[in-house]
């Protein structure tokens, strides 16, 4: 997209979104606007200096000199960061979501070659086997075809708090800033949502023309959300220490909000066949320390966005499935 | 409580309905077949069809991508004209398609009396009286010129009345302009195709002669063979010629073939509509599209959108355009607005052309819209 034109008036370019379009043209009444929300796509508020050392009408200028795009009709690809409305004006604080791989459960995979740095989900038993057999990836996966027992499957885990020493982490965060409800967004052709505790898959709200699957989890509704423990992560030796590494660990060293708790279900195309993998996976990797086997892998991103504050973070996530062993 | 969506209320989404105009003017030169006029064959911008039933004109070479179909040219006379011989030994050429056309388009732009039977294109509009046009030239304008509608009272062309008379300078003479002059108040509405003016040959009162009808929702002009008053023909026919400026001079067996009446019967539609576009000089009007739009106004009241979920807002979790200072404003910047449905799906984007500064000393009313 070019930019827009920022030499004269204001102007305002508005489209329909190819989601937008799709409900309009299916005629059902799906497609009704009912509420709106302002972004801040292009703003790097690290450009601000509230202490210019030409003064204050500087301390902004870069800012407002940011060139804007023209709109995107893909829906995914606007309003990723949203403004928000609090009732106090006095915050210095905002809180944020972060993974928690405190327990070795909630943790990455960080082997070069393979992981990439990204959750990996073994699509089917064979996979979920071999890499169970080797030392390195041991435990350290999510079995995507049996996602729910954690007893041998890896989850996710993201944290909601103030990541600041400033705050004490003994106290909640205030009710106004805490997420009770978080948006989870993942391309249905490759898996589904799973709650990890009551083995339930979910279901989502709606599927939008890109095959982006979009499921709604509420505390208080399933095991998905609930809330962190108070207390300091940093004296292993205090009394209200919870920074120990098991399923209570906490991250957030500030106050703390609300933790998300999922899994992935491999979908059944990738449980049973390649053909994604072959069509828009990312090739194939190879154990050179074992035995050999190869996988082909498929690369994704989970987003995770808070619904109150509208802060989000994307997980990645590689789907991994065992093709077989290099012949020498 | 947090919350980064607000709810539209009735009063703040409108619906309007705004009528726009483009002026579309098509020149003689791409209607005559511009891009091979010295060769005396098709201009490849024009396209003709086996069947023979019209003559399609494109602003390029139809062949290209990038051409635009712009005009359909037809030629036809009613069952019941002077013309029309019955007698099947004596029958004109392409009998049946000439009658057939005329009665497609009476159909669709006339309709019928009481009697299922399909009336006739009435001169005037009025059927009390008995001037029927019953020889007729159709021009069908494509809806990518005319889009809704055509403009009334914008409907301007300028038509040749004879291809054979010249100055002195050998610059042809004799052309008239026809309009829908004064149809902004005088339109005709009895027309099972919706709306249609009167093509005048002059502006002032009483008008001149009534030469055809602009049917406006259709895009379709109709002519009255009667129109033409000198030599009328194909340039592109075999029996035809051009003379040493390039400019067809018809000629035709003597006697024969050079007036209006005996083409109609003697020649073939393609060769009606070769003829006539050798005619025209000049077609301009203005189309009209009907823009119905609904008004979102996105208000962000003081207390409101002050704060920013962006990555870059926060550092360890704190604000930066505060500094230190709690009791700073807080400030963020719009360039985007959202219009969301209610399971939080983005229906729509705008894009503001700069970043809107917003803290909790100013308000600001985002207006939204949405063209169908």
């Amino acid at each position: 997209m070019a930019f827009l034109d920022n030499s004269g008036d204001i102007i305002l370019d508005a489209v329909l979104t190819d989601a937008g379009r799709k409900r309009l043209a299916r005629g059902d009444g799906t497609f009704k606007v009912t509420k709106y929300a302002f972004g801040d796509d292009e703003i790097d508020y690290s450009s601000y200096n509230a202490n210019h050392d030409s003064g204050s009408a500087y301390t902004d200028l870069e800012i407002l000199q940011t060139p804007i795009l023209e709109a995107f009709t893909n829906n995914r690809s606007s309003l990723k960061s949203r403004l928000i409305t609090l009732t106090n004006n006095n915050l210095l604080y905002l809180p944020q979501l972060v993974l928690n791989e405190r327990y070795d459960r909630t943790e990455r995979l960080n082997l070069a070659g393979f992981s990439s740095g990204s959750f990996l989900v073994s699509v089917n038993a064979a996979t979920g086997i071999d890499l169970n057999d080797k030392e390195a990836t041991q435990g350290m996966f999510i079995v995507g075809d049996a996602p729910s027992d954690t007893s041998k499957s890896n989850y996710i885990r993201i944290d909601q708090g103030l990541i600041t020493d400033k705050l004490d982490g003994m106290k909640q965060l205030s009710s106004e800033l805490m997420e009770q409800q978080y948006m989870i967004q993942i391309d249905n052709r490759f898996g589904s949502i799973v709650d990890i505790n009551e083995s339930e898959q979910g279901s989502p709200a709606f599927i939008d023309d890109d095959q982006i699957a979009t499921y709604y989890v509420t505390r208080g509704v399933g095991s998905y959300v609930s809330l962190c423990a108070t207390g300091q992560i940093t004296d292993p030796q205090g009394d209200s220490y919870v920074g120990a590494f098991d399923g209570d660990a906490e991250i957030i060293t500030g106050p703390r909000g609300t933790k998300l708790e999922f899994s992935i279900l491999a979908s059944s195309n990738l449980q049973n066949s390649e053909y994604l993998f072959d069509t828009v996976g990312n090739g194939t990797i190879e154990d050179t320390v074992a035995t050999k086997e190869t996988y082909k892998v498929l690369d994704t991103t989970v987003k995770v966005t808070g619904v109150t504050t509208g802060y989000s973070i994307d997980v990645p996530v590689r789907f991994i499935r065992e093709t077989g062993v290099v012949t020498p | 409580m947090a919350n980064s969506f607000k709810t539209l209320l009735p009063e703040d989404v409108a619906t309007t309905r705004t009528l726009l105009h483009e002026a579309i003017p098509i020149t003689g030169t791409i209607v005559s077949g511009t891009y091979e006029p010295a060769a005396k064959t098709d201009g490849n911008n024009i396209k003709t069809f086996s069947h023979g039933m019209y003559e399609a004109v494109y602003d390029y070479p139809y062949l290209s991508s990038s051409a635009n179909h712009i005009i359909d040219i037809t030629a036809g006379y009613s069952s019941g004209s002077t013309l029309c011989v019955e007698d099947p030994a004596a029958e004109n050429v392409q009998d049946a398609k000439k009658i057939n056309i005329y009665n497609q388009m009476a159909q669709v732009l006339v309709g019928y009396d009481t009697n299922g039977k399909i009336k006739e294109f009435d001169r005037d509009g009025s059927s009390a009286t008995d001037t029927k046009m019953r020889n007729c030239f159709f021009i069908n304008f494509a809806r990518l010129l005319t889009k809704d509608e055509i403009k009334k009272d914008s409907f301007r062309m300028d038509l040749y009345s004879s291809s054979s008379f010249y100055t002195a300078s050998g610059q042809r003479h004799d052309a008239f302009t026809l309009g829908d002059y004064g149809a902004q108040t005088s339109y005709k509405t009895d027309s099972p195709a919706g709306e249609y003016g009167l093509l005048y040959t002059a502006s002032a009162a009483p008008r001149g002669k009534i030469m055809g009808h602009i049917y406006y929702q259709a895009g379709i002009a109709v002519l009255t063979s009667s129109y033409f008053t000198g030599a009328f023909g194909d340039p592109l026919g075999a029996a035809e010629q051009v003379d040493n400026r390039g400019t067809y001079v018809p000629s035709g067996p003597a006697g024969n073939g050079t007036m209006m009446n005996d083409q109609l019967t003697g020649s073939t539609i393609t060769e009606l509509a070769n003829a006539f576009r050798f005619n025209v000089d000049n077609i301009q009007f203005n189309n009209t599209t009907e823009l119905n739009s609904t008004i979102y106004f996105c208000r962000a009241n003081n207390t409101e959108f002050n704060y920013s979920s962006n990555t870059t807002y926060l550092s360890e979790s704190q604000i930066r355009v505060k500094g230190n200072n709690p009791s700073a404003n807080p400030v963020s910047y719009i360039t985007t607005v959202g219009l969301y449905s209610p399971d939080n799906e983005l229906l729509a984007v705008a894009k503001l052309s700069e970043p809107l500064k917003k803290t909790p000393s100013n308000e600001l009313t985002l207006r939204v819209r949405l063209d169908y």
